[in-house]
Order: structure tokens, then C-alpha cells, then sequence
């Protein structure tokens, strides 16, 4: 026992006000808030990375939209400059099918370089659970012109999540 | 233990914490509106996170953390709550339930303590932490909380003795 001990027992003696019936309701709706968001996002954190590539795509598509728009600006350019010859060989049949200046898609591939399973999840409220494969890829796509034989690029990382259901028995 | 957010359990254990919650969160504002918003967030936050209800200095942690940035978040309200602290006399919301003018006077002198003092003196005597939970919750060593909290003894007893 101390000096303080009376002090101490007045002072349990006084009692904090009590909550609010309405706080207990505020505190039930934002819990309930919650429990819908975490259904509703499966209980899956998206990794930060995933929407970076999803930023990176973009940016890469918009540095394609670029490029395409640079290169049929000099090739009008350079066909400007071009002085008309008269030539008696015909010209290539291709070239004839395909609109001059034109970027023509001439392949996607898609490589990956890694993958990891991450185990068994139960998704949302579902007792089903389900495997969680996260795989790294890279994706390129790839355009020609036929006329200029020029060709245009386009690689971007990519991530990938497949839930794919367990079966039990 | 793990919280889970749709069943009743978080009201038995709001029922058990929100008076000793809403008094704490009382030392940083001087309405019980502005506490209820406080412990309100920092439960919701507490529980959505499934931290485990009887880590109260993690509880209590994060009701001061968030009175704490409703303050800097508001600076016309911390210059509000500074002057109201610089007159402990000003009338201000009851934060106990007063059954007698000695609780009356107890209740008063509680509020003129300085705020280190009031902060370890509450969640002792009304939360019932131990020196180990304050000092966790305040970042600083059980030695320095028990200092505290005979330190605010000293004082609540020195300014309730007959002048």
C-alpha cells in the first residue's frame, strides 16, 4: 500500500460517462462498411507492383501511340522529298495490297519467367478454397510497315493471378 | 484471439472499453461529440485490422495517435483546444458521472492536471493498464509512466487539501 491508496479508491469511484447509443451505431456501420469492402476485394491484397504495371502499360502504349505518329510524319516528309520517277517495273504486289505508311501488327509473344504458388485461399466468404498462382511475364508486341520494312516494338512487364479451385476429394 | 468484424462480439468488447476510451480521447478535445468521432475511427480501424482486442496498448496507441492528427489536422481547433486547456476553470462538457460535490471537485482537478500527468493517471485508474501497457502506448519507460502517475497523485492530492 502506498500514500495514494484513499486517493486512488476515490478516484475509481468516479465513474466516465458511458457511450453513446448512437456511437454503437456509427461503430456497427463502419464494421459493416468493412466487412462488405473485404468481401467485395475477396480478402486479396493487390500488390502495389501489379497496378505499377498496369501505369507501366499505359505509358507504354502511349510511347507506341508516339512513335507511330513521329514515323508516319517523317515518312511523309521523306516522300514529299522524293522526286516522281517514271519506272516501267511494276510495283511489288504487296505493296500495292497495303496502304503505304501503314503499321501492320506482325506478332505477340508473351514469356514467363516466373511462377509462384502461392498456397491455398479462401476468397471472400466462400468455403471453397482456391490456389493462388502469381506468375512474372514479359509481353512484346510487334508491327511492320510493309512499305519501309520499319518496324515498331512494344515489350512491358506483366503479372498475372490465377485462382484455380481445389477440388477435396 | 481474432476479431471478426460480422459477428457481435465487438459489442461486448466496446460495451467493456468505450467509457475508459472516450474519457482518454476527452484529454485532446473538449466536446464528447469530438471523442466519440475519435474512438469511433480508431476502433473501426483497430477491428478492421484484426489486432487482437486485448493488445490494449495498441488500442490506446491508436485512439492517441488519431486525436493526435485530428489536432494537426485542425489547427484553428488545437489553438481552440489550447486556450481551453490554459483556462482549466472554463466550463466544459462533464467527462464523469457525478454523484457529489467531492466528485465534483476530484472530477475538476483531474482536468487541471498537465496533460502527461492525466494521460498515464487515466488509463491507470479508468483503463486499468499496467505500467507496462502506459509506457508501451507513449513510447516511453515504465519507470518514467510509474514517475507520472505519482507525480498526478502528488498533485490531484495537493490541490484537493482544505486551503
Amino acid at each position: 500500500m502506498n500514500d495514494f491508496s484513499e486517493l486512488e479508491n476515490e478516484l475509481k469511484k468516479l465513474r466516465p460517462l458511458s457511450a453513446s447509443p448512437e456511437l454503437f451505431s456509427r461503430v456497427e456501420q463502419g464494421l459493416t462498411n468493412v466487412t462488405s469492402d473485404d468481401t467485395l476485394s475477396g480478402k486479396v491484397i493487390r500488390p502495389e507492383r501489379f497496378r505499377i504495371n498496369w501505369l507501366s502499360f499505359g505509358i507504354a502504349l502511349g510511347a507506341a501511340a508516339v512513335l507511330l505518329i513521329f514515323a508516319r510524319l517523317d515518312l511523309n516528309r521523306s516522300m514529299k522529298n522524293v522526286p516522281v520517277i517514271a519506272s516501267v517495273t511494276p510495283a511489288p504486289r504487296v505493296a500495292n495490297a497495303m496502304p503505304a505508311n501503314q503499321f501492320v501488327p506482325a506478332g505477340v509473344s508473351q514469356i514467363i519467367y516466373h511462377s509462384r504458388d502461392e498456397g491455398l485461399i479462401f476468397p471472400g466468404e466462400s468455403a471453397q478454397p482456391v490456389r493462388r498462382v502469381r506468375s512474372q511475364m514479359r509481353e512484346t508486341s510487334q508491327w511492320r510497315n510493309p512499305a519501309t520494312g520499319a518496324s515498331l516494338r512494344v515489350s512491358y512487364p506483366s503479372e498475372q493471378v490465377e485462382l484455380i479451385p481445389v477440388s477435396g476429394q | 484471439m481474432e476479431n471478426v468484424a460480422t459477428d457481435e462480439s465487438w459489442r461486448t468488447s466496446f460495451s467493456e472499453l468505450a467509457p475508459g476510451l472516450l474519457l482518454f480521447a476527452r484529454q485532446w478535445v473538449r466536446s464528447g461529440a469530438d471523442a466519440e468521432d475519435i474512438v469511433q475511427e480508431a476502433f473501426v480501424k483497430f477491428w478492421r485490422r484484426n489486432h487482437n482486442v486485448n493488445n490494449r496498448a495498441l488500442l490506446y496507441a491508436t485512439v492517441r495517435s488519431i486525436a493526435l492528427d485530428l489536432i494537426r489536422r485542425d489547427s484553428r481547433r488545437a489553438r481552440r483546444e489550447a486556450e481551453a486547456y490554459s483556462d482549466a476553470e472554463q466550463a466544459v462538457e462533464p467527462k464523469f458521472e457525478i454523484a457529489d460535490e467531492s466528485q465534483r471537485l476530484l472530477g475538476n482537478a483531474v482536468d487541471r492536471l498537465p496533460r502527461e500527468q492525466s494521460e498515464v493517471l487515466v488509463m491507470k485508474i479508468w483503463n486499468d493498464l499496467t505500467f507496462a501497457e502506459i509506457a508501451e502506448t507513449l513510447g516511453i519507460s515504465q519507470n518514467t509512466a510509474a514517475s507520472r502517475y505519482r507525480y498526478a497523485l502528488a498533485a490531484l492530492k495537493k490541490d484537493l487539501l482544505p486551503q
